[in-house]
């Protein structure tokens, strides 16, 4: 059962951590983030002569009668950015049992973002994709929103089905979305979604769940089956093995790049490897990311 | 025979190449099945041996243990046989005791039948102690218990533990009084080698033990040393030589280091007190069959030993040859206890009423519940499944034998 309590480590460990937008926003509700617009709010830019059609309201009178030209005082505004976070809740996310560790991670970061994005008055929504039902929060900045998060994330994921609908979905919510998957469904259309969304401004965060049974199996396991698919089952002698850690890195050294060559920032994550904090102070902070305003 | 493993998750599975692979793994098939089923019985009546299984018998209304005396005090054992036949039934236990006691479980009427009188003083005491247990074997076999005593019941045969055992039984004793052995005989003339004024010799004239012929009298009492014809003379017959030194060590008994003085002298019934000079101990070597007199500190002054038909007697008395203890009828009565017939001869008188009654006590039959198990349960199957378990191996070897495949030539 889900609550304050279960994620109480991980809110606490996100305390303090500022997750900026990557570039400035477009909306023009105020927030935290810097804005394209710039506006007439007590932060002075830069001063522009007057242009037909600006707003009178503008002008800088004191300017006028100093200069004898009229000019008009543009400033720099700041505005939310609502975030959307898609958790992939398919069958390939319970693994290894019985801990379910990639899924544990998977809920732990989502809570631990949409608290992040929260507690700097972001509007911020969920969708947990999974073949039952999907379950929408959409975009808010009361806490109550997470409450209403935990308890969608208290399932046990299961099944099958594609993630892109859902995401296309949540594109149109958002100016920032995050998907937390193993990507091991529709690839391809999650991939033309985002770029898609990139090419519309938005800001798109991958990351990618892996386990580490899955980067380094068992080689007492001889016989493996995929838990979304039962009838693909393979055997996987040690001469097989070798050549599975080398297919499976290259696939994720692909999918690295296909994101970020649409534009989004892809993190890879695998439980138990470091502190959740640290997992979401590198989400939040990519390496080589120019920030903006801050 | 060839079967796959056991299948694993792996969400990433599709990574795997494709490939064919056969593992082989060992599945056990039983092929001996008649080994198998041997070994298997063989496993299951060991496991039964050693839980040591207890037929439960059927129970009937009263089982009784018969304890039937034939000591010498019986005095017809025949009566002895007829009592204990009236009364043993199947199942029942029969206690055969004289001075020693043994249990007959099974077959007591057949033992009956060959009872014969033994020459050993009886034991009521030891009887009991054998019928207790033997009553803890029947308590499964029967919902009350009876103890029945067959025995003439002399006083000889009790003794001062008959009484604690006796309270043991929670119940009534059945008492079968038979007719006792008589002392037939007349009590034999006694003749003192000693002189005229010799104590002993003042003594029993006091008494009226002297015979009037000498020449056939039964007990002889020497006051000087003893010689060889004397030690013919007693084995000879049922006679009693009793050595009494008036100054001399007595065989059997050493010279005490200091001379002690000791108040009394005690012979059965017969205490004669006064300050008597104790002046020899027994030998540690000496092996008498009874004690017939002792001090009044427990130490002997009195011993009896076989001698052919007849006894021996060692006093180590030194009798005073002042004062007037010789005159004393109490000394007359030690006199007539130091002279009497041998031990294995007397049966003594009967018992007294009171002893009696205490020993038959109060209540009826004594239930079950009121006996406590024995401690060791007897398991007659255990020698039985353990014979079938050789059996079985030796069974195995054969079948294993028939089994193999012929070698050949």
């Amino acid at each position: 059962m889900s609550s304050f309590a279960t994620f109480a480590p991980v809110l606490d460990a996100v305390r303090g951590i500022g997750w900026p937008a990557l570039r400035r926003v477009r909306s023009a509700v105020p927030g935290p983030h810097v804005s394209r617009v710039r506006g007439t709010s007590a932060e002075v830019v830069e001063y522009r002569p007057y242009r037909q059609g600006d707003d009178p309201k503008k002008i800088d009178w004191k300017l006028v009668g100093r200069t004898n030209r009229v000019y008009i005082r543009l400033s720099q505004e700041r505005a939310i950015l609502p975030t959307m976070l898609v958790l992939d809740a398919s069958g390939s996310m319970a693994f290894p049992a019985p801990g379910n560790d990639k899924w544990e991670l998977a809920r732990r970061i989502g809570i631990g973002l949409a608290e992040v994005a929260r507690q700097k008055g972001d509007p911020v929504g969920m969708t947990v994709v999974h073949p039952g039902g999907t379950r929408t929060i959409a975009p808010r900045s009361r806490r109550t929103v997470l409450e209403e998060m935990m308890h969608a994330v208290d399932l046990a994921p299961a099944g099958s089905g594609p993630l892109a609908p859902d995401v296309r979905a949540a594109t149109r919510r958002c100016a920032r979305l995050v998907i937390i998957a193993d990507f091991l469904g529709d690839a391809e259309a999650l991939l033309a979604v985002g770029r898609a969304f990139v090419a519309a401004g938005g800001e798109l965060h991958a990351i990618h769940v892996v386990d580490a049974g899955e980067l380094d199996p068992d080689p007492k396991k001889m016989l493996l089956t995929d838990p979304e698919q039962p009838e693909l089952r393979r055997p996987m002698p040690p001469p097989a093995r070798a050549e599975y850690v080398r297919r499976f890195a290259a696939w994720r050294d692909a999918l690295a790049r296909d994101w970020r060559h649409a534009g989004a920032v892809y993190s890879m994550v695998v439980p138990g490897s470091e502190p959740v904090r640290g997992m979401i102070r590198r989400i939040t902070t990519p390496p080589g990311a120019a920030r903006i305003g801050h | 025979m060839t079967r796959p493993p056991t299948s694993s998750p792996l969400p990433t599975v599709r990574f795997v190449p494709t490939a064919s692979v056969r593992v082989t793994t060992v599945a056990r098939v039983p092929q001996d099945l008649v080994v198998l089923l041997v070994r298997m019985l063989t496993a299951i009546l060991i496991g039964a041996a050693l839980a040591r299984p207890v037929l439960t018998p059927t129970r009937r209304p009263v089982a009784r243990v018969v304890m039937a005396d034939v000591s010498r005090a019986v005095g017809a054992i025949a009566e002895v046989r007829d009592s204990a036949r009236a009364l043993l039934g199947p199942g029942d236990v029969l206690v055969v005791f004289d001075s020693a006691a043994r249990v007959v479980p099974r077959g007591g009427a057949d033992t009956l039948a060959h009872l014969a009188r033994t020459a050993r003083a009886g034991r009521v005491s030891s009887a009991l102690i054998a019928a207790l247990r033997a009553a803890a074997t029947l308590r499964d076999r029967a919902d009350s218990l009876e103890l029945v005593l067959v025995s003439p019941l002399v006083a000889s045969e009790v003794d001062g533990a008959t009484g604690a055992i006796r309270a043991l039984w929670p119940g009534r004793v059945r008492i079968m009084r038979i007719a006792a052995a008589t002392d037939s005989a007349p009590r034999p003339g006694v003749v003192v080698h000693g002189g005229a004024d010799d104590p002993v010799v003042v003594a029993a004239m006091a008494a009226h033990l002297v015979a009037s012929d000498s020449a056939a009298a039964g007990v002889r009492v020497e006051r000087g040393a003893a010689s060889a014809a004397d030690s013919a003379w007693v084995a000879r017959g049922r006679r009693v030589l009793v050595r009494w030194p008036a100054t001399d060590t007595p065989p059997g008994f050493v010279a005490r280091a200091h001379v002690d003085t000791v108040g009394a002298v005690v012979a059965g019934e017969v205490a004669v007190v006064t300050p008597w000079a104790r002046r020899w101990t027994l030998d540690a070597r000496s092996r008498p069959r009874r004690v017939v007199a002792r001090w009044v500190d427990g130490e002997p002054a009195v011993i009896e030993r076989p001698a052919g038909a007849g006894c021996l007697r060692e006093v180590a008395i030194a009798v005073p040859t002042v004062g007037d203890v010789v005159l004393r009828p109490a000394f007359g009565a030690l006199v007539r206890a130091l002279t009497a017939p041998c031990a294995a001869e007397t049966v003594g008188p009967a018992l007294a009423d009171a002893p009696v009654q205490a020993l038959i006590g109060s209540g009826g039959l004594v239930a079950r519940a009121a006996i406590r198990p024995p401690d060791v349960v007897a398991t007659p199957l255990v020698p039985w499944l353990l014979g079938v378990v050789i059996g079985l191996v030796l069974l195995e070897l054969l079948v294993r034998r028939g089994a193999r495949p012929p070698t050949t030539p």
